[in-house]
């Protein structure tokens, strides 16, 4: 990668590299040194410049919490009868007993591995204590991880690590909320699922419109073992989710979904990449997109297939939805095949709400905004579809419906359309 | 002389500045159910899209009242809260919009617009029963999203059960005939008859003369390249069916031949 350095040091590279003096890992510094913070010249930056859209950076957070801080009452979302962690500022509130095949503590160091990106980079050298949690049988319930961003405006890197042992089966959820000031998250989490196991992973970011989390996800899928993610994001106002997945036992298999729901200024960033490491595994990626106002919503999805990896199945569909004119929705789905015998697929479309159906329901008395919701509702379901779990799909309608009603009368009016 | 329910004057639509319909008249007073033939492509449902208030259909001249009242400065669904209904000759599919769901929001949208309360899930389900019943039609499919598999009859029957529950005081119907086997043509004329209360009205477009045995007009139009070039009783649906639309297409030739001159 050899990137002609922008000559001029931002000030958000100036603010990090004196947060990183005096970190142990080197790594961090030395790329934001050499390279600065990924500009559009870095491919996979390519929509999302950090050198251009991440202005101030906050002071890290410390190691205690403000005393303004009540850790009652946090905002939700919630998940009733769930295991439930919560996590303000990088410090975790208190860790439940070991119960019902799930066992949580504290490690040093993040769960992120080594990797030449520096968000990577910067939360494996600003992560002191990350969580690990070892997940073995088949829990009911769900572990509920509660990312709270919390008082004045903060720069906060947080890991977990999740072990799913062989045969473990465990719905995790991490949601990402807290107050509505600046706070810059470096999240990282990292999953490992042992033979047969079968883990469902839902990030949910509904995080104060003036944050920035940038979000490194990896995961390991073992023999046999499956995988559905999903991922919704209506908050944040500049996101990037990166996630890292291996395929690296035969038969695994992984479903990737996201929803991202974005309006005003916002910058929602979904790059997924996936390596088909060994043979017989097979991976369904399906994101959705709904952009109203001047936001944007990026997906770029790598399906990579080793020569190794015959009889690979990976499938990749990505769909957005315009609701003004200045939206924009910018997808790159890209297939990396070195193997000859595989099915291989990607097509995605990009477009507005369809006016006939618009005019079927209006002419039947519906207003044009109940209208419209019920149609964006009627594409949005599609992905929250394949969520069996009942509460968690009435928590990710709430949070569609909630979208909805924020934009109010945001939905427009086609340009001559009801005169 | 009381207000006519639907009175259109002069009525001159252009579709992508291609102007379809050329100065329509037509007048159905209060309770008079009137039908229009004419071949295809003559504008007919340009007209009642234009009358529905669809998106592109640009009004260059003339007027549309309901019930005494422009309505061509309103948006579809005020039309249909000032008690028009249309059934579409191609009933649109909705994937994800449950056919319940949406009956229900349409239903409530209407009653809140008239400043009526709100219909309870009970109340609701009744009037979907007993409108169904009427209809036969199969409740299996209202479980489906929004027309998503219905057969082409299937559609056309929902259509009119849409026009039940709505109980428009307009109704507009776009060939809701063809696509409809014997049996069903009956049922839901049957159930068109019963909505005959007097006081409603209805136009009803087709290319059948069989649909008016059942549904018998008032009065019956010819529509030709964009206007209103024939109206007559119910007799002139007979004579179509004997002669066809060329001996119309004279009449019309000679106005558009005076209009050019
Ligand atoms: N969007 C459009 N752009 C251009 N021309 C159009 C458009 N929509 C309709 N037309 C034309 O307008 C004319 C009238 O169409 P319309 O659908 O109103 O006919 P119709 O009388 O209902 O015919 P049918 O009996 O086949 O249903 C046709 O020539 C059609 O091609
Ligand atoms: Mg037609």
């Amino acid at each position: 990668m050899n990137i002609a350095i922008d000559d001029k040091v931002t000030s958000a590279e100036k603010t990090l590299l004196a947060q990183l003096a005096g970190r142990e890992k080197a790594l961090a510094d030395s790329m934001l040194r050499e390279y600065g913070l990924p500009s559009r010249k870095v491919e996979a930056y390519h929509y999302t410049d950090l050198k251009a859209l991440l202005g101030q950076v906050p002071p890290l957070a410390g190691p205690d919490l403000p005393d303004s801080i009540q850790r009652t009452g946090m905002a939700g979302p919630d998940f009733a009868g769930s295991l439930k962690i919560t996590i303000a500022n990088g410090m975790v509130a208190s860790l439940p007993e070991p119960a019902g095949g799930v066992s949580a503590s504290e490690v040093s160091g993040s769960a992120l591995g080594e990797r030449k990106d520096v968000l990577v980079a910067m939360n494996r050298a600003l992560v002191d204590r990350g969580l690990d949690i070892k997940i073995s049988g088949k829990t009911g319930q769900i572990l509920h991880l509660d990312w709270q961003l919390q008082g004045d405006a903060v720069h906060v890197a947080t890991s977990v690590g999740l072990e799913l042992e062989e045969g473990a089966r465990a719905v995790v959820v991490e949601t990402i909320n807290g107050s509505d000031q600046a706070h810059l998250a470096n999240l990282g989490s990292r999953a490992r699922l042992g033979a047969g196991a079968e883990l469902t992973h839902v990030i949910i970011d509904v995080s104060s419109k003036k944050v920035t989390r940038l979000h490194t996800v990896e995961y390991e899928i073992g023999r046999d073992a499956q995988l559905h993610n999903l991922m919704v994001n209506s908050g944040a106002g500049l996101s990037r989710t990166q996630v890292f997945s291996r395929f690296a036992g035969e038969g695994a298999n992984g479903d990737f979904s996201g929803l991202n729901l974005v309006g005003n200024d916002q910058h929602c960033d979904i790059t997924l990449d996936t390596a088909h490491g060994v043979a017989n595994t097979t991976s369904t990626q399906k994101f959705k997109a709904v952009v109203r106002d001047r936001a944007r919503a990026v997906f770029q999805g790598m399906i990579r297939v080793e020569p190794v990896a015959q009889k690979t199945d990976a499938r990749m569909m990505v769909q957005g939805l315009m609701l003004s004119e200045e939206a924009q929705v910018l997808n790159k789905p890209e297939l990396e095949i070195f193997a000859d015998d595989v099915q291989c697929g990607h097509g995605s479309t990009c477009g507005e709400l369809d006016r006939d159906s618009l005019f079927y329901l209006m002419s039947r008395g519906i207003r044009r905004e109940e209208a419209s919701a019920m149609l964006i509702r009627a594409f949005v379901e599609e992905v929250l579809d394949s969520v069996s779990d009942e509460q968690l799909h009435g928590e990710l309608s709430a949070i569609v419906q909630a979208w909805l009603r924020e934009g109010g009368d945001g939905v427009p009016a086609g340009k001559d359309a009801g005169k | 002389m009381s207000t006519p329910m639907l009175e259109i004057r002069n009525l001159r639509v252009q579709v992508e500045e291609k102007e379809i319909l050329k100065g329509v008249d037509l007048v159905v007073p209060r309770g008079e159910v009137h039908a229009i033939m004419g071949r295809n492509g003559s504008g007919k449902s340009t007209l009642s899209y234009a009358i529905a208030g669809r998106d592109g259909y640009e009004i260059t001249d003339g007027d549309v009242l309901l019930d005494g009242v422009s309505i061509t400065e309103m948006s579809p669904d005020e039309r249909a809260a000032a008690g028009l209904f249309l059934a579409f000759q191609y009933p649109i599919e909705i994937p994800g919009v449950a056919t319940m769901t949406f009956l229900k929001a349409a239903m409530n949208a209407q009653r809140k617009a008239r400043g009526e309360e709100e219909l309870t899930t009970p109340q609701f389900m009744k009037e979907v029963r007993s409108a169904s019943e009427n209809l036969s039609v199969n409740r299996e499919i209202l479980k489906r999203s929004l027309n998503v598999g219905f057969s082409g009859g299937e559609k056309k029957r929902a259509e009119v059960l849409q026009m039940a529950l709505l109980q428009p005081k307009m109704c507009v119907m776009d060939e809701t005939d063809s696509g409809l086997d014997i049996d069903a043509l009956k049922v839901v004329s049957e159930g068109v008859n019963k909505m005959r209360d007097g006081g409603r009205s209805m136009l009803v477009i087709t290319h059948y003369q069989r649909l008016l045995e059942y549904i018998v007009p008032d009065r019956v139009h010819v529509f030709s390249d964009g206007r209103i070039v024939k109206s007559g009783g119910k007799e002139l649906a007979l004579e179509l069916e004997s002669k066809g639309y060329s001996s119309f297409d004279k009449v019309a030739g000679s106005v558009a031949d005076g209009a050019a001159a």
